[in-house]
């Protein structure tokens, strides 16, 4: 066992634990930022750690756990939403009174995150994406007092328990079939053991697997509690769950197909390719009838999760690969979008409706160029990072062979244009009654701060597209590594 | 220096400034888009007059890897297609940005400009990339300019009608984008190598179905923005809510993308397939020239009718295009540039007739020429190049695709012959409906609606540039004839023409050497 390997975790772990007992010992006034500063400390530690790390596979609790670079990458994805996501609640006012809670479960949720994508076992992919599931049940409810909040929480949870339910089922079929927990077992043996890779118990295993994680990914038809969800609960937890939930659930889709069942691909891509395909059209769809931007990125995050989806279909690292670097990017584009209206939310009542958004671009020019940027980058234009990954992954989906996955996706982003640009619309038109002068607040440094960082890295990762796919390229290759 | 990278980075750089400008600082505004749009056309200038006349392919080429790994490259230059789009954009450009400026009004701050010169930096992009996926990113990106144009400046349906614009055009490109990839992953099975660079696929043989298939995905996505018939439904609306200077620059330069695309992509990269889908897409074409002329005949307001009209001009072009002749695609290329003069005239005098009399619908105009005789000479001059009158420049790009194309296709010619006819009749009818008969709408004979200095600055050189082109049009063509030639070889060849109609032989086409940077002039 290597000790050092496993260094983040214990990081994480220790800023986690340190934050809930802050959370229940009465601080000072002057010290009731603490728990945020030591878990922002952590998180930014962790970053360091996995710079350091970058490297050939180390493992950790015999293999458990493995430090490689696609487990240190998708680390990256998560601790930057798990950071902007301190910062977005950092003085909100619906948190106020229990942010010390706050703090402690977003950085379990991190850490169960975090887990997942450096899970080199069932069991430990297992606990991860329990530890972010339970961490999250309890967010969504945060603001006991709003009835919407605690709904959303119930939601979550029943639907979540659900999906923890049916992966645990596959769980134990894989294992039936194959004899091992480890992901690198199970690709060894589905490699040595002849017709292995069309067994029904196998093919039931990864049909209660795509079901499990659809459900954490709200993939189309498990995607039914996320509207409510996403509007219910507080907005930095929403935003939370929209990049760093998403990033986790797609890591293990990445880590139990591309990686641990490549050798049965024939028996997963049409039905992850189907999956895909309905999780756009519904996702894009949906999104269209909304008047609430918060259900309208809910449906979005539904949409783009088709998209991702595709990167899984085709099973390469060239879909991998595409995969990770549009994880960036939509965690960049999702970031910038709900820093806006979390700022928007805490000048107006209310300020979560398109409405609220009439002629905000002029009040806040700067406001405007972020969310457009932000929705016009979300709906594949290029020259921006969205228009980058999407050409990448339809790039791997034609590649593969699977070219419809392309036109569908195509036609889905066409469909996109419509809901996105019309908050561009909203957001330049004229104010209908003048509410966009109503309660002009300062502007939090914080939620700004992610706002001007998202929208600078939707820039930056079209321009610097090579040496980021280089770095997704790596991370991809070691999926495939046994 | 890399001046056709600079093309685009100066408005580009201009459009920057003009953004984080504070929207009280027009006059400064209307300085940067001043200095930044002129330095464009002074590039522009450059970029013409180092241009080798007697080279086919493309020149002044810079190149810059963008993702080596996707074979994605900034690859930017100029041939004898697209020479004088950039200046026909660069000057357009001026004469539209001069215009806006002119008319700046409080709602129109830095914003209005800033996005003006982001259009500008996308279509001259548009016009000179030479790697496909550059292609695309310009393709789209033109769309964001244009649609905030429409809807924070347009008319009452400006919501609507830029939605419309949008949703059509992304339509179609976005099924380019996923033709792009194939054809690129196509190319590489025969190559081994991964590129989208529009040079090397030229050389690749995909078989005729491929090739249909694939060129079907491209065609799509021009026949939206030439617009071809059926697939013009966005065009009146988007033509007559946009403010009238961004109408001039959709009618005059933006709607040249799709037919740039088809000579530049369509025809050399797809030889094979233009056999198939020549037949089809000339009929949509012709549909187009009559159908378009039908419409500006009966086209309730000025604008509608010059819109109308550049569906049959634009129907004519694609048709010269598509029936792979020398003769006719060189007439091709001279009418892109022909109609984008014309078009922006036509509507500048829309907009002078509109701002004097307060309206533009054909039932509420009439005898302006007493008060207005400038702006009905002017007009005058407008007209004829419009309906092509012997003499005018347009006459000469029509005269060579309808000669080249009766050389090919003789019934094609007879039917587009009709579109002729039918453009002295709408033309005709505008210009006596507006500025002959008895004075309508107006109460002073329409003085309010002469000519001014302002307007004689941007109506005058665009009659100066009909009348060069009139008088010389061989200064344009034989700058084009060295590249069209070789767009066209390969189709002839696939489509057994007989060796004497064929400029260069593809043998040679395809020994030609792409460009090293190294080797610019």
């Amino acid at each position: 066992m290597n000790a050092g390997a496993a260094l983040t975790l214990y990081v994480m772990a220790a800023v986690t634990v340190a934050a809930i007992v802050l959370a229940v010992v009465p601080l000072p006034a002057s010290a009731r930022r603490l728990p945020e500063a030591i878990g922002m400390a952590g998180i930014v530690a962790t970053l360091a750690i996995t710079v350091t790390q970058w490297g050939e596979r180390q493992v950790a609790f015999s293999g458990e756990l493995r430090i490689d670079r696609f487990g240190l990458l998708m680390t990256w994805v998560i601790m930057i939403a798990a950071l902007a996501t301190l910062l977005l609640g950092w003085g909100e006012p619906a948190a106020a009174g229990r942010r010390r809670e706050f703090t402690g479960l977003v950085l379990a949720a991190a850490t169960g995150m975090m887990l997942t994508v450096m899970s080199g076992d069932l069991i430990t992919l297992f606990i991860g994406i329990e530890l972010l599931s339970v961490s999250l049940y309890i967010l969504c409810a945060m603001e006991v007092a709003r009835e919407r909040s605690l709904e959303s929480g119930l939601k979550y949870l029943i639907t979540g328990s659900i999906g923890t339910a049916l992966l645990v089922y596959g769980f134990a079929l894989l294992y039936g079939v194959t004899g091992t927990t480890s992901l690198a077992g199970i690709a060894a043996r589905l490699d040595s053991v002849g017709g292995l890779a069309s067994d029904p118990l196998l093919i039931a295993a990864i049909v209660l697997i795509v079901v499990a994680l659809g459900f954490k990914a709200s993939a189309v038809p498990f995607h039914m509690w996320t509207p409510d969800v996403y509007e219910g609960a507080p907005t930095p937890v929403t935003a939370f769950m929209g990049t760093g939930t998403k990033a986790a659930a797609m890591g293990a889709f990445l880590l139990l197909f591309t990686g641990a069942t490549s050798q049965a691909s024939g028996d997963w891509r049409g039905l992850i390719g189907a999956l895909a395909v309905a999780t756009m059209v519904v996702g894009n769809v949906g999104a269209l009838l909304q008047d609430n931007v918060k259900r309208m990125l809910a449906w979005s995050s539904i949409a783009q999760a088709g998209y991702l989806l595709i990167g899984v279909a085709v099973g390469t690292t060239a879909g991998a690969e595409a995969l990770i670097y549009y994880l960036f990017a939509y965690v960049a584009m999702t970031l910038a979008a709900f820093a806006i209206v979390i700022l928007r939310e805490r000048e107006v009542e209310d300020g979560d409706q398109l409405a609220a958004m009439a002629g905000y671009g002029r009040a806040r020019p700067w406001a405007g160029v972020v969310m457009t940027l932000a929705m016009v980058s979300l709906a594949g234009f290029p020259p921006f990072a969205g228009f980058v990954g999407k050409f990448l992954l339809f790039g791997s989906a034609v590649d593969a062979g699977m070219a419809w996955l392309a036109i569908v996706g195509a036609v889905a982003s066409v469909i996109s244009v419509v809901y996105y640009l019309r908050v561009v619309i909203v957001m330049w038109g004229t104010p209908a009654d003048g509410r966009s002068n109503e309660r002009r607040l300062r502007v939090p440094p914080s939620v700004a701060t992610v706002a001007v960082a998202g929208a600078v890295a939707i820039v930056a990762l079209a321009i610097a597209a090579q040496p980021m796919l280089d770095l997704c390229a790596d991370a991809a290759r070691a999926l495939i590594i046994p | 220096m890399p001046w056709v990278s600079l093309l685009i980075l100066v408005p580009l750089a201009a459009a920057v400034v003009l953004g984080v400008l504070p929207a009280r600082e027009r006059r400064a505004a209307r300085g940067v888009a001043l200095i930044g749009t002129l330095a464009t056309l002074a590039i522009s200038i450059i970029v013409v007059a180092l241009f080798d006349r007697d080279m086919a392919v493309m020149q002044q080429v810079d190149h810059l890897d963008w993702i080596p790994a996707a074979g994605v490259s900034w690859d930017v230059g100029v041939d004898g297609i697209s020479i004088w789009l950039v200046l026909l954009t660069t000057v357009i450009f001026t004469l539209g940005t001069i215009a806006a400026c002119q008319r700046l009004p409080e709602r129109r701050g830095p914003a209005f400009l800033a996005l003006i010169m982001l259009a500008q930096a996308a279509l001259l992009g548009l016009f000179t990339a030479g790697d496909l996926i550059l292609f695309y990113v310009f393709w789209e990106f033109m769309l964001i300019p244009f649609a905030l144009l429409i809807w924070n400046w347009g008319g009452d349906d400006r919501r609507g009608a830029g939605m419309i614009f949008v949703v059509y055009t992304m339509a179609g490109s976005l099924l380019m984008l996923v033709a792009i990839i194939a054809t690129a992953l196509t190319a590489m099975d025969a190559t081994g190598e991964l590129s989208f660079l529009i040079r090397d696929m030229q050389g690749v043989a995909f078989g005729e179905a491929t090739s249909t298939i694939l060129l079907a995905g491209f065609l799509i996505a021009f026949a939206i923005k030439i617009p071809l018939w059926p697939f013009h439904g966005w065009l009146p609306r988007a033509y007559s809510q946009a403010p009238i200077v961004v109408t001039i620059l959709l009618a005059a330069v933006m709607s040249k993308a799709g037919v740039y695309g088809l000579l530049r992509i369509g025809v050399p990269v797809f030889p094979e397939g233009i056999g198939n889908l020549l037949i089809p897409v000339a009929i949509l074409a012709l549909i187009g020239i009559v159908y378009g002329s039908l419409l500006a005949w009966r086209a309730p307001t000025m604008r509608l009718l010059v819109g109308y009209s550049s569906v049959a001009h634009l129907g004519f072009i694609v048709l010269g295009i598509i029936v792979i002749d020398r003769m006719a695609a060189q007439g091709a290329v001279l009418q892109m540039i022909n109609h984008g003069i014309v078009a922006a005239a036509a509507f500048a005098v829309v907009m002078v007739i509109s701002r004097g009399t307060g309206t533009g619908d054909m039932d509420r105009l009439g005898g302006l020429a007493k008060g207005a005789p400038r702006l009905a000479v002017a007009f005058l001059f407008v007209t004829m190049a419009a309906l092509a009158l012997p003499g005018s420049n347009a006459f000469v790009g029509e005269f060579f695709i309808l000669g080249g194309v009766f050389d090919q296709y003789a019934w094609m010619a007879v039917i587009a012959m009709l579109g002729v006819i039918y453009a002295a009749v709408y033309m005709l009818r505008m210009y006596q409906g507006t500025m002959n008969g008895p004075a309508r709408g107006v109460t002073d004979d329409g003085r309010a609606a002469e000519m001014g200095a302002r307007d004689a600055i941007i109506l005058v050189p665009l009659i100066l540039m009909m009348m060069w082109i009139a008088l010389w049009p061989g200064s344009l063509v034989g700058a084009t004839r060295a590249s069209t030639d070789l767009a066209l070889a390969p189709a002839q060849v696939a489509e057994g023409r007989p060796v004497e109609q064929i400029g260069v032989l593809p043998a040679r086409a395809a020994m030609t050497p792409a460009t090293d940077p190294a080797e610019r002039p």
